[in-house]
């Protein structure tokens, strides 16, 4: 099969609010595909459409060939859920969980030993399978919820994301066993608010924003997407905050983007040669002193800034925002 | 989906749910201990101004509804707290039909019940002697009461969007459920027009109808049983149409 799954014009509306507007994308056999966008831009909608735990307000889902709104039910046994939040059921032990889960899927008491001493195996956690799961850190909690989604050894692993929340290192375990779950021929789909996750993960990314898809392509070519343009990291010595030189540098002529990322002045521009000397004047002028200028290739997170104008790292703030990233768990009426 | 993975994934749902109640001695305890304290107080202080084995007798078929009720309704919490934990989802993800996930939960719920029901009928019977003339009747009344007791309780957990507002909205219900389903009391000893609102009480009428067994009035043990079958068709269907929604938003 080429694509494993199809996602036409999906639309869910809450009340007045769209949460997700007509996205469409494909995600084709044996790939790693990503829904790149910040916290409430819609990805956890769309995902638990796809996974038939949402119904849509329009458009369609397709799975490994079955329409989700007709044979949920064939859906279901076919992909693996790994939630944004680690959801398994504190009271009771790791295996009792996995053991649960392996009932709902209808394995059969044997292949539910066989395989949950494998993925316990695999995800390091055979030695404490019996204490209960509320005495898990975050990480064992986090490995554990995607050993759960492999029981039924499904063929499309669905992953809303899988390392928010991580340690650096518990973050690099999980990213290689996706990687290597995706080597072993199983096709990919997650979702992530980080950037080099995307870059260092996907084969393809849908940016995704205010519930609409506004980019698809292989990280390399949303990189392009600020083909021609050059990044300039600025370090201005100031005190009191760099914030305030965002709409100073805004100004100049030929500037295309200025953000702040990791406290220092982040510019995207096609034309170098007149910029510098133009940001360097608006500075001086302004009474900053340039600590050093940096002239970088522009990474994928400048690509997303120039596509979405927003960075990534920003929480949602508007309430209607905040809402609708709430509304899928809290209010289930 | 085949009607037996249907079945089992509901045993699979309802024993999950049980395990998690049984897991935790405390909720176990707690779940009893009101009950049985209910009994003595009531036997302590009422029992000792009549004749006090005339008293056992009519308390103790009603601590043993009223056990349903408690064992049944806190049982079905665990849909809202599933709810708030986000593990429903985890049901809901898996290849599991809406009615599987209705009926196992319905099962959890009439299991505690039935099961906290006769917990206190055996402590009636050890340390009051109250005898039950009929043990299939009076499983009869208690699976029908425990069914009813579970699909209000599914209704309101249902409904409730947080597990303290389910808490405040069952408790409301429950306790003057308690007193006005002739637990302590009868029915007809009420003023006018409290014997109204204890009609329509579910409580009410598997109180009667354990009393009835006792006196073998099989015509109103029958009446108060058909009664409760209504309660419980009528509440699994308001109850599952609640959680079918909120399943397929």
């Amino acid at each position: 099969m080429e694509n494993e799954i199809e996602v036409k014009e999906l639309t869910k509306f809450y009340g007045s609010l769209i949460a997700v507007d007509k996205v469409s994308f494909e995600v084709k056999s044996k790939e790693i595909f990503g829904l790149l966008g910040p916290n409430g831009a819609g990805k956890t909608t769309t995902i638990r459409m796809i996974c038939g735990m949402l119904r849509p307000t329009g458009g369609r889902a397709v799975i490994a060939g079955f329409d989700v709104s007709q044979k949920p039910q064939e859906v279901k046994r076919r992909i693996g859920l790994v939630p944004d939040i680690s959801n398994l059921f504190g009271e009771l032990s790791a295996r009792v969980n996995l053991e649960f889960m392996g009932k709902l899927y209808g394995l059969d008491r044997k292949t539910r030993r066989e395989r949950i001493d494998q993925v316990l195996e695999l995800f390091q956690l055979k030695d404490r399978q019996n204490d209960l799961v509320k005495y898990y850190s975050k990480g064992m909690h986090r490995r554990l919820t995607i050993a759960a989604a492999l029981l039924h050894q499904p063929e499309i692993l669905i992953m809303d994301e899988p390392t928010s929340g991580l340690d650096a290192q518990t973050a690099r375990l999980v990213r290689e066993i996706i990687l290597d779950l995706n080597k072993e021929g199983r096709t990919v789909l997650i979702t992530t608010h980080q950037i080099d996750e995307a870059d260092k993960l996907t084969q393809r990314v849908g940016i995704i924003d205010h519930g609409r898809l506004i980019a698809l392509d292989t990280p390399e070519q949303l990189k392009n997407s600020t083909e021609g343009m050059h990044a300039l990291e600025i370090k201005i010595f100031d005190e009191v905050d760099q914030q305030r030189w965002i709409p100073i540098i805004l100004k100049a002529e030929g500037v295309e983007t200025v953000f702040l990322a990791e406290g220092k002045i982040r510019v995207l521009s096609k034309d170098l040669a007149q910029i510098i000397p133009t940001v360097v004047s608006l500075v001086d002028k302004h009474g900053g002193k340039i600590e050093n200028i940096l002239v970088l290739q522009p990474t994928l997170e400048d690509a997303f800034i120039n596509l979405t104008g927003k960075s990534i790292r920003e929480e949602p703030v508007s309430k209607e925002e905040y809402l609708k990233s709430r509304l899928p768990r809290t209010r289930m009426r | 989906m085949k009607p037996l993975t249907s079945f089992m994934n509901s045993v699979w749902i309802a024993e999950n749910d049980l395990r998690q109640s049984f897991k935790s001695v405390r909720h176990v305890v707690w779940s009893l201990l009101f009950p049985i304290f209910m009994m003595f107080t009531f036997s302590f202080r009422y029992g000792a101004v009549g004749p006090e084995t005339d008293f056992i007798q009519f308390l103790i078929p009603g601590i043993v509804g009223m056990t349903a009720m408690f064992g049944s309704t806190n049982e079905t919490m665990s849909i809202v707290w599933d709810k708030s934990m986000g593990v429903f989802d985890r049901i809901l993800a898996a290849p599991v039909s809406s009615t599987s996930i209705i009926v196992g939960k319905t099962m959890a719920g009439a299991v505690m019940g039935i099961l906290n029901a006769f917990v206190l009928l055996i402590i009636g019977r050890v340390l009051y002697g109250v005898a039950f003339v009929n043990i299939g009747l009076v499983l009869l009344i208690v699976v029908l009461a425990s069914f009813s007791f579970t699909g209000i309780g599914t209704i309101i957990s249902g409904l409730a969007s947080e597990p303290r507002e389910a808490m405040m909205l069952s408790n409301l219900l429950r306790f003057p459920m308690m007193f006005l389903g002739g637990v302590f009391f009868s029915v007809d000893e009420m003023p006018q027009p409290l014997p109204y609102v204890a009609r329509a009480l579910p409580l009410t009428y598997a109180t009667e109808g354990l009393r009835a067994i006792q006196t073998w009035s099989i015509p109103i043990v029958l009446m108060d049983a058909t009664v409760l079958l209504a309660y419980t068709i009528v509440t699994m269907l308001v109850g599952s149409k609640i959680l079918m929604r909120l399943m397929t938003r």
